[in-house]
């Protein structure tokens, strides 16, 4: 038995680096979990949602609309996609001139909305899920409608999450949002190849 | 301070398999060696090694403020101009440093010496905090040591602490360069304590880390608002990433005030500021006359032992090739590394946060310590 007042760490214990410890997963199929879709702030307020939840679910999305939408490199080959006056320029991008993307027509609150107990079970399963984390839940995000499907609200990968504003069942895999591959890659490590007579670069 | 030989556990290799020390080995060489420990006395540990690595911790740092106010200093440890800004940005925003390890030359008697600080990328921390800690615990288990023989090691404890107070983003992003097993173990350890303290972290190679629009993304395009990199800043100030460092919203770990003391030059900036200091020697910056008996010349930025050359107090001179040739160089009085047996032994010794947190030990048949040397546990008996 080791001393409390010893100069050694109480425990030194492992958890991935431990032989397949990484790799135990739960056996049963991905669960669907509920989220809720709108165009606007207001129309989730008249779902009896409270205003400033739904209010920061769409600033969220809007927040990470220029980071997910499909970008285009002119804007008729946007509109081709989501239709006639439905797309907008993209964010500067320093290295590759402007680019385009469609607007964002909506969005999805990945946590169920606090409705503060009026829907029957809602708010025993928003606290499941609020503390739900990673990829087991839903993020939340920007919608989008194509130009030949009106109706229809798709993440930015074109995923089709529901024809109507209100909850939905969603299997949390299939709406992980991806941002736009624009980024450049590879400006780090150049000087590692060039010294390789180190086999480690800490020291 | 003594070296005592030991009977090696049986089947510790397949251990050190299974819990990713697959570079226990290398090139048919050991680098892990269990067939001998060191053994010290609490009050070496504490007045000789811990008390003075936490002093000589504070005087660095204590040095910081100093150098960003100096124009001369920061061009003696060549800093490049662009990024002085950045880094004093760093320090004056108190952005959060996570651990370091200072290297002596100490026989057991005199004082300890500082050789250097590897204050950014300091690596061996699976070897310390895990793989000794257990054999101890193994050895002792088997009667092998002395009952109640303890260990140096509040590493991983520490670290823990310390991934559980800091205040990082998260999710915390970790990443070392692809080709290097031995880098990527470290990691993977640091990684695996911090999950253990409740950080979401994610791995990322370094040559995979993306720019958009200046800011530091992962696979995904997601913007990296917190990175650990073990590789050193001083080479990421000369990639092509370069101008990505000063404009991405990321929290570094190290941060980049680091780079100041991962620097041999602070070794001359030390002696300058605490010259007669018992545990320093004396420093220079390079004057670019050959070294003579009794000194050593290091590279401003170097690792394992690299582009280091010594001159013996007899006259015998030593040098190690390597890849920092491109920096300058400070002189540094030579303390050799005390003999035990054929082996010369390096002490390093740890600090997470500010506090001290445990050593290792390296051997090596030469007076130069390289990432080839032997790695030795130790005990504390009293």
């Amino acid at each position: 038995m080791k001393l409390s007042n010893s100069k050694r760490s109480q425990k030194a214990a492992l958890i991935f680096m431990l032989p397949a410890a990484g790799l135990v997963l739960g056996g049963c199929a991905e669960k669907q979990v509920q989220a809720q879709v709108f165009s606007t702030p207001d129309e989730c307020t008249a779902f009896y949602n409270p205003p400033a939840q739904c209010q920061a679910a769409f600033a969220e999305a809007e927040q990470l609309h220029p980071q997910v939408a499909p970008r285009y490199a002119n804007k008729q080959e946007c509109e081709t996609d989501f239709g006639s006056g439905q797309c907008e320029t993209a964010p500067q991008s320093n290295q590759q001139g402007s680019f385009f993307m469609p607007m964002m027509m909506g969005f999805m609150a990945g946590q169920m909305l606090n409705r503060g107990g009026l829907a029957p079970g809602g708010g025993q399963q928003a606290s499941q899920q609020a503390t739900a984390s990673g990829r087991n839940s839903v993020p939340t995000q920007p919608l989008y409608k194509s130009r030949d499907d009106r109706n229809t609200f798709r993440t930015a990968s074109n995923t089709a999450v529901a024809s109507q504003p209100g909850t939905t069942n969603i299997r949390p895999s299939a709406v992980q949002p991806k941002a736009a591959s624009l980024a450049r890659r590879g400006g780090f490590g150049a000087q590692a190849t060039q010294r390789s007579a180190t086999r480690s670069y800490g020291g | 301070m003594k070296r005592h030989s030991i009977e090696p556990r049986p089947g510790w290799q397949d251990f050190a398999k299974s819990v990713g020390f697959g570079f226990h080995t290398i090139d048919n060489e050991p680098y892990w060696d269990e067939s001998a420990y060191y053994q010290f006395s609490l009050q070496q540990i504490e007045q000789q090694l811990e008390a003075p690595t936490e002093e000589l911790h504070q005087m660095a740092i204590d040095l910081v403020p100093d150098i960003l106010a100096n124009e001369q200093y920061l061009q003696q440890l060549a800093i490049p101009e662009r990024f002085w800004d950045f880094i004093a940005a760093s320090w004056r925003n108190g952005e959060p440093h996570l651990y370091g390890r200072m290297d002596f030359s100490y026989d057991g008697n005199s004082p300890a010496k500082l050789l250097e600080l590897n204050y950014d990328t300091p690596t061996s921390l699976f070897e310390t905090g895990f793989f000794q800690w257990v054999w101890l615990e193994d050895q002792l288990m088997r009667g092998q040591l002395p009952t109640g023989a303890d260990q140096f090691n509040s590493l991983q404890d520490k670290l823990e602490q310390a991934f559980a107070q800091l205040p990082l983003a998260r999710p915390f992003y970790f990443s070392s360069v692809t080709n290097s097993v031995e880098d990527k173990g470290t990691v993977d350890y640091l990684m695996d304590i911090a999950l253990q303290a409740g950080l979401d972290c994610r791995y990322i190679q370094l040559e995979q880390l993306g720019d958009i629009d200046g800011q530091l993304v992962d696979m995904d395009g997601f913007p990296i608002n917190g990175l650990f990199k073990l590789y050193p800043w001083e080479f990421m100030l000369q990639e092509d990433f370069a101008s990505t460092i000063l404009t991405s919203k990321t929290q570094w770990l190290e941060p980049s005030w680091k780079l100041l003391l991962s620097n041999k030059g602070i070794l001359p900036l030390l002696w300058q500021k605490h010259q007669g200091h018992p545990n320093l020697l004396p420093a220079f910056f390079d004057d670019k006359q050959p070294i003579t008996a009794g000194w050593v010349k290091k590279p401003l930025f170097s690792r394992e032992g690299a582009n280091i050359e010594l001159v013996t107090s007899s006259g015998q001179r030593l040098t190690e090739d390597g890849p920092y040739t491109d920096n300058g160089f400070i002189r540094q009085a030579l303390a050799p590394l005390p003999k035990f047996g054929d082996n010369y032994t390096l002490i390093g010794s740890w600090v997470v946060g500010d506090s001290a947190a445990g050593i290792c030990i390296r051997e090596d048949n030469s007076l130069i310590t390289k990432d080839s040397s032997r790695f030795l546990p130790h005990i504390i008996v009293d």
